[in-house]
Parts: C-alpha cells; structure tokens; sequence
C-alpha cells in the first residue's frame, strides 16, 4: 500500500471514528468520555502514520514521538491543539526530519491542529525561561511512538532532574504567570460571558493545581506519583467542576468547529436548552445553569489556595512585608502566608467570632484558609437563625462595609454563604446573569465591585479621583452608602418590572432586621430610590443649567445625601465594566456634584422655614414624631424662620429634642445637651443671639483640647440660636472621666455668658497642633454677595488643625460682623468653612469686605 | 455620500437618536468629546478652589449617508437638537469618496 493510499484510508478511518465520538457525546454530554475517546482516536492514527512513515526507512532513526500537555493527559478536545514532541538523543538526521515533516502533513491533512516541537535531551533538562510553557508541557508527557529508551530517560531522568533543580522557579513563574491571568480577568469568577478555559474559575486553574503539587512531589520524592496528587479534600470538589467544564469545553467546540472556549450569551442559551452538565440533562433556563456554571467555577477556583503556598517571586522587601502579616495574629486567628486560619476550629459556632473573622479580612486584606472557609460553610448550614438573628449583626456587618478590604471580606462572605443567609432577598441575584451589552459581571459580584470602587478611592491615581476621595472623606455615615451599594440592584432578580422599585422592596426587610435607625433607613432608602436618578441627569438634562441644578437639589434634600450619591453613581457606573466610567462621564457627574453643592451652600440663607405659608412634609413629619404632651402651635412656632436646611439635616426626633430644650429655657441660662455619638461627640446649645456667641463655643471647646469636625449656627425668627458642634475628644478627657462632662458643660456656659474670658483660655489652656500636616492645603476665601438676599456669604478653606474656627469666627467678630449661619465641615486635611454674615443688619460693604479679606488672609498664613 | 459630523448637547442624544432613527439612519458613531466653541465655559468655585470649565462635554455624532438622506438627516438633527441657546453644537458636511464594508467588500450606498 503507498503512502497516499495509507493516508487516504486514515483521513476516511479517522473521520468517521470522529464522527462516532461526536455523536457519542450529542447523545451522552459526557465530555470526560469524548475527550479522552479522541485522545485514544488520534493516539491510533498518529502511531499508524509514524510506523509508516518509519517502516520504509533505509535504518532506524533514535526518534521518540511523545504527546504532551492536554493531548499528553489523555484529554483532547475536538478543537485543541496536537502538541507533539519529536525526541531524539541528539539532533535529528536529515530522514528523521523528512520522518517528522511526513507525519505533521498527514495529520494537517486530517484537519488536525498539530503543534509539533523537536528537541533532544539535553534541551528538555534545560529550564526555558523564554517559553516556560515547553516546561511545563512535558509535566504531561505521555509516550506515543519510536524509541522507547529515549522516552524512558526522559521521564524517569531527565524531568526530575530538570523539576529538583528548578522547582522553586518553576512554581513561582507559574504562579507568576497564574496571578497575570487572573489580574487579566478581573480576579473574579462572575463574567457574564466567561472564558471557561482562561477564566479563574476555569480549566487552566485546574490544570495549574495539579501541576503545582506534581512538580512538589516530584521535588520531594524523585518519582512520578501514581495518582492524582491533589490534597484530597481539594480533589472531591473539583472532580464535578472538572466533568462538567470538560462537557462544556466540548460543546463550544463543537458548536464553533474552533477552539473558541468564550461561553457567550447565545450558547448560554443552547447549552441550558440541551441540558449540557446539568443533572439528568434536562433543559433548564440560561439563568440556572449559568448559576450551575458559577458553583463548579467557584469549586475550581478554591484550588488557588495552593498558589499561596508557593514561596513568592518578589523582593526581599516584599518578603519581610508579607512575613510580618504574620504578626496580625492573635487569640481567635493565625496568619500564615496570606490566608486566615481559625485558631480553634468550634469557635466559629459563635456568631461573634464567625463576624469576626470576615471583619479581620476586610482590615487586613487576607484570604480565608482552606480548612477555615469550609468549616465556616459548615457551620452556617446547621445555624441558619443564629447568624441571622444575631443582635450585634448591624455593629459587625458596618464595621466589614467600612474597612478598607470590604470587597474581600464580602466576596468571602458570600461565598460560604453566609451574605445569602444574613439576607435572604440577596440570593435573588446570586451569579445572576443580567445580559446587556455593557454589564461584565454577574448582579452580585457588580455589587460588590461597585464597593471595591470605592474603597479604592482612598488611594486615587488622578486627579479626579483625589476629587471624589475628598467627597467621600467627608461623608459622616460611609457605612449607609455602601449597604445601600450592596443593595442596590437586588430587584434585578425579582419579577418585577422595575428593578429600583424591586431592590427597596427587599431593602425594607433588611433594613428591619439591621434595625437600623429611622434616618438612616430613609437615607438607604433614598439612595437605593435614587441610584439612577443622577446618572440620568447627566446623560438626559443641561447640568449648567441652573433650573436643572436647583431641581436636582431640591430632589436631594441635603449636601450628605449629594455626597452619597454621587460616590454611589460614581462606583456604580465603574462598577458595569472597568472602561465604563469614562474619564468624561466622570468630570461630568462631579461638575454636576459641584455645581449641587454650590447651590445647597449657598442658598441656605434665603430658603427659610414659613410655617404659615409652607405645608411640607417635613414640618407635619416633626409635628408627628412629637409626643401628644407637645403643643404642636408651640413647635411650629419654634421652626418659624430657621433655615429649611435645619429642617432637612436633622431627624424629627432630635428637632423635637432641641424643641424640648427651648420649652425648658428661661431665657437666660443657655440650654446645652452634650451626647455621645458614635466616634464623637455633639453639642447642641440653644440661648439668644449674642455677640461673638459662635467664637465663644469654639475657643471653649479648643482650650479643653477638642478637635471641631462640624458644626452649624442657625437662628430663628425670635433670635433664638441654635448652634451644633461635633468634635473628636483627642485626649479622651469625656471618656476617661465622666465628671468632666459637667464641668465642660459649665465651663462653655460661663463663657457664653462672658463669665470666663475665651481669649485669656486660649492663651493658657490651649495647645495647638505640633504635627506637620501630611498635606498642604493653600487657604482661600471667597466672599459672594449675590447668593443671599440679606448677607454676605464668606467661604473659606484652608489647612484644618486646632483652633482654626475660633480663630476665624473671632476675626468676623472683631470686624464687627454677626454670624447669622454658620456650616462648618472638614474634609481629610481640608476645613471648609462657610458664613453668613451681617453687619447692623445688612449686608458688608465693599471697605469692611476687603478688610475682611485681608485679616482672614493673614491669619490663615498667607496673603494673595 | 457625505459624512455628517455633528456636535450637539449631551442632553439632546437620545431626541437627536429618535429623530435620526425615524427618518431611517440606521447607524451612527458617538463620541463623547470636550470643547466650546463661542460657548466659551465658565469658571467654578468649589471648596476654595477656583476652576474653569472652558471645555464644556459634548456628544460627537458621526455618519455617513447616501447624498438624498442628507437634508432630512440634517433637519432632524436641528430640529432636535436646538434649544435656542448659546451651545447648541454644529453640524458638519463633508464629501466621503468611497465606502467599503470589511465584511464583504461592498462599496458605494450599499456599504452603508
């Protein structure tokens, strides 16, 4: 027979016998089976080509013809590459080359991807920095055909050899090559549209496992193990995860007739019609089995616990940074290489170190160990109520939303389920696949990214994200906004047709069970209500124009909630995929941000509280939250003529309190509340207006070593003022001696009544900041007369330290002027300072406001 | 066939998409671009710093369309596209010689 004849009944031979595997498969879905089928088939038809090719050869040329990577482990998918190694002792003769170039034509003429490679021994015990890939090909290697010595060596001498030398290097580049991936995809397994290959989550980590503890124990043994070497625990998860990627990989093949491994939307559809990989191969929806997807990725993905095992790459530097991670450990956990180990297993049957726990992910940034996440997943299963009836659930839970590894620490949690039974309603969009053309990630993970955004914020790249770090620095209760992230799109998952309206509906169950405070629940609520609203804006009105602007506001209510919800569009957009927020769309949303702030700060003067006129919602809501004991003529009476920003910044119940306070007055004592919130403390002092009142609060508080965060300065239509500091106790002066709470409450008293002389306490008591600020803020004032009707507003920033806003309001007063509001806020290193003022009842004229200018500009350090 | 370049409004996108896609253009290219034009900006102030907006975010809108599309594509552009202010945006016609589809190698009208 001649070789085209023999070539032609192998071309006839192996189409048909292909034909008979594919059809084994459509019928079946078992890829296992039809990938090592064709592996066996090609095995057949590549050893008959080679000993034909052979048998007519003048002498026996010392070639090894071996099969490695996929095709070398048995598993060769229709589409896949024939990686080929022709092996000889030395170079190959000019008829072992015609030999090999005979066999790779004939098995391109079978339409095979053949990927041939000839080497000799020497090359093969070589470590080929350049294409490491050949490196670890041969950790499959599998003898076809030819010399059998040569294969012999080869596998028994030169590999191990080659692996004892250079496993440590072989392991990290691996790892090194693993984590390149990874970083390529996102670090996550929730693509809407994944690539079941390259993906984490998919084959190519589980390949990468397996090569990881082959190489370890060839390192260690000298010898080829007899099984699988994958701890075992790890291994009877994976092995469904494996069957039903390797069915999957098989379908796509088929389906494209190439080695496309991207699982798009439209074969989402036709694997789950066909029922590929799912029990009893029953059609299911798209949903469903990509969920099915998601659980065998997830399963897959835990075997990148071992990359940790792997001695780094990096500096020495580095090196010592992740051995001092180690020192993070403490009673309940240990730290070893990066990961979280529950020091006693049974501990986490207690809820509070189970929180515990994922808190000390979100602070360090670690991952959980192997063996710790599966006995947290464990337990969660038999202590479904504990967990989520546990009291202190909201404490635990905002601390996790707050800390800087939030993102980590709810991936984990969700991942040992614990974030579905905590909030049942989210299991509504677990590895849910919403399909448009912009979104990369599944509901879930969207979420979680979107708050990953944002925590990224504090350590910003440009200039416009210094922008938003600075918004989100001045935000009082973060943890509002990301609950609210988290819960955002959770209406995605429910049947309903408005997907905003579906999240609160689910938000309002767990707000109940976080037994949040009223305010703050209205704040999700607004956010959640409201998370498309300013996306919109930008997208469909003119933000320069003020009536859009003034619009906007007056659907905000209030600066705090503009702040949240501007970072939550912010991270929300960033969150679709990682080039949807535009470098444009960014300036946009922040212009319309500022443009906002702008117009809430300076119009607070003008919009005031009429309660004969006005019939808000706000005013019957206070009237409302009052006890029936209270005249509500009386409170609305006491409303009259206060800023509608009072009104909007406050919660009924402390305005009723502050009402309280005015019905206890005399007139003459002023009325103060000192609380304890939480991480600071808050003032509030009602009395008349007097002359340089709003200094005297602030010099008492900075001479007893307080640090001012925030404050305001209303007055109504009576005179009466109504002032509100929140300030950091620095030396824990209130906390360490509860006594003190009185005397301050004396002492600031007595220096409102004049009784103490401020300026003389400043000089002996207070001391003021000795540390260099990390950043240096130029100060600047801007004085606008247009905003108010009435007033002058002054607008001043500057570096923030102590003593600052005693310093600026004794200046106003020196010159004479009366603060008739006063908004006094810090962001980071910034203090942002504004006043309305007024001197004999009127606005300032141009003399006093330029000697205005220059005294501020003078005590602030520097002249313009 | 003439190309149309037209820079309009952000706001006005979805009614210049509408109007576009009712008289039968079937695609378009959508920039998001930055500039002014005698919309010369303005300046802001924020927390203390003063900035200028001098390049105001615009939307870019491309196509090219067989010459008896031309007026009607342009018409509805104004039409949707106008408020009457300073800032509207521009329209720009220039010739396009020829046009190929990569798919099948058509060329002329029928490649667009």
């Amino acid at each position: 027979m001649s070789l085209t004849a023999v070539t032609f009944t192998t071309q006839d031979y192996f189409k048909k016998e292909s034909e008979k595997v594919r059809a084994r498969f459509e019928d079946s879905h078992n890829g296992k089976a039809a990938v090592r089928e064709r592996s066996d088939l090609v095995d057949k038809v590549t050893t008959q080509l080679w000993n034909s090719a052979t048998e007519s050869a003048e002498r026996l040329e010392k070639v090894c013809v071996v099969a490695l990577g996929g095709y070398g482990r048995q598993t060769l998918f229709p589409c896949s590459d024939v990686d080929l190694l022709f092996l000889s002792a030395s170079s190959p003769s000019e008829q072992a080359q015609k030999q090999i170039r005979k066999l790779c034509q004939d098995l391109w003429d079978l339409h095979l991807r053949v990927s041939p490679t000839a080497r000799t021994l020497a090359d093969c015990s070589k470590l080929h920095r350049d294409n490491l890939e050949f490196n670890i090909s041969l950790l499959d290697c599998r003898y076809l055909s030819g010399d059998e010595h040569l294969f012999e060596q080869l596998r028994e001498q030169i590999i191990p050899k080659m692996v004892a030398r250079d496993a440590i290097e072989l392991m990290q580049r691996l790892v090194d090559l693993t984590r390149a991936r990874h970083k390529k995809y996102g670090h996550t397994i929730f693509h809407l549209e994944p690539n079941i290959k390259d993906c984490p989550g998919g084959m190519r980590d589980y390949q990468v496992a397996s090569w990881l503890t082959l190489v370890s124990e060839l390192e260690k043994t000298g010898t080829w193990p007899t099984e699988n070497v994958l701890p075992m625990t790890l291994r009877k998860d994976c092995g469904a995860a494996l069957d039903f990627l390797s069915t999957v990989r098989c379908f796509l093949h088929y389906r494209q007739g190439r080695d496309l491994n991207g699982l798009t939307y439209e074969l989402q559809s036709e694997a789950a019609a066909a029922g590929i990989g799912s029990a009893g191969g029953s059609p299911i929806t798209p949903s469903d089995w990509m969920r099915g997807y998601f659980r065998h990725a997830r399963s897959i993905y835990r075997l990148t616990v071992l990359l940790d095992e792997v001695p780094q790459t990096r500096s020495g530097l580095y090196r010592f940074f992740e051995s001092r991670k180690s020192r993070l450990s403490n009673a309940d956990f240990s730290v070893v290489d990066g990961r979280v180990f529950l020091r006693q297993l049974s501990s986490v049957e207690d809820p509070s170190v189970l929180f515990s726990l994922f808190e000390f992910v979100a602070r360090h940034g670690l991952k959980l160990g192997a063996e710790t996440e599966r006995c947290a997943e464990a337990e969660l299963r038999g202590t479904q109520q504990r967990a989520s009836q546990y009291p202190e659930l909201w404490s635990h839970f905002r601390r996790i939303l707050t800390l800087p590894h939030a993102g980590a620490a709810l991936r984990a949690m969700h991942q040992a389920g614990l974030l579905v039974l905590l909030f049942s309603e989210f299991r509504a969009i677990d590895s849910l696949v919403i399909r448009d053309y912009y979104h990369r990630y599944t509901v879930d993970e969207h979420s979680i990214v979107a708050i990953e955004n944002l925590h990224a914020l504090r350590n910003p790249d440009e200039e416009l994200d210094r922008r938003f770090r600075d918004v989100l620095d001045g935000i009082e209760k973060p943890e509002l906004l990301f609950l609210a992230l988290l819960l955002h799109d959770v209406g995605k998952g429910l049947l309903t047709d408005n997907h905003v309206e579906g999240s609160l509906q689910a938000a309002e169950k767990i707000l109940d069970r976080l037994h949040l405070e009223t305010d703050d629940q209205n704040t999700v609520r607004f956010l959640i209500g409201s998370h498309l609203r300013m996306s919109a804006m930008v997208r469909g009105r003119d933000i320069f124009d003020p009536q859009v602007v003034q619009e906007f506001c007056d659907s905000v209510s209030t600066t705090e909630r503009l702040k949240m919800l501007t970072l939550l569009t912010y991270a929300d957009i960033k969150a679709v995929n990682p080039e949807a927020l535009t470098p444009w769309k960014a300036e946009i949303i922040w212009q319309l941000y500022a443009a906002s702030s702008n117009y809430l700060s300076r119009t607070i003067d003008d919009q005031r509280v009429d309660a004969h006129t006005s019939n808000e919602e706000h005013i019957k809501r206070i009237v409302s939250t009052a006890s029936p004991d209270v005249d509500s003529g009386k409170l609305i009476s006491f409303l009259e003529g206060f800023p509608k920003r009072y009104l909007l910044t406050h919660a009924p119940d402390e305005i009723v309190s502050h009402y309280r306070m005015h019905q206890r007055w005399d007139g003459v004592e002023p009325q103060i509340d000192l609380l304890k919130r939480n991480g600071y403390y808050e003032v509030v002092l009602l009395t008349l207006d007097r002359p340089s009142l709003f200094a005297r609060v602030a010099g008492t508080l900075s001479s007893w070593g307080m640090n001012i965060l925030k404050a305001e300065a209303f007055s109504n239509k009576t005179g009466t003022v109504l002032d509100t500091f929140r300030f950091v106790d620095l030396f824990r002066t209130l906390d360490m001696n509860p006594t003190e709470k009185a005397r301050l409450k004396r002492s600031l008293s007595d220096s409102i009544s004049g009784e103490i002389d401020v300026m003389e306490m400043m000089e002996t008591k207070f001391k003021p900041a000795t540390k260099v600020p990390k950043v240096k803020i130029q100060p600047s004032i801007r004085i606008d007369d247009e905003s108010s009707s009435h007033s002058t507003l002054i607008e001043i920033t500057a570096q923030d330290r102590p003593g600052l806003l005693y310093d600026i309001s004794s200046n106003l007063t020196e010159l004479g002027c009366n603060i008739e509001v006063a908004i006094i806020d810090t962001q980071g290193q910034s203090a942002i300072d504004v006043f309305y003022v007024t001197q004999g009842g009127g606005k300032l004229n141009p003399i006093l406001r330029g000697r205005m200018r220059d005294a501020l500009l003078q005590q602030l350090g520097r002249k313009y | 066939m003439t190309k149309i370049e037209a820079v309009i409004q952000t706001s006005k996108l979805e009614a210049v998409k509408t109007a576009l896609h009712d008289i039968g253009v079937e695609g378009m290219t959508v920039l998001e671009a930055r500039g002014h034009g005698r919309q010369k900006g303005h300046t802001e102030f924020y927390r203390g710093r003063e900035y200028t907006v001098d390049l105001i975010p615009k939307i870019k809108l491309e196509m090219v369309l067989a010459d008896d599309m031309v007026e009607r594509a342009v018409d509805a552009i104004v039409n949707a596209a106008r408020s009457g202010q300073i800032g509207d945006g521009k329209i720009f016609l220039s010739k396009v010689e020829e046009a190929i589809r990569i798919r099948n190698q058509e060329r002329g009208n029928a490649a667009l």
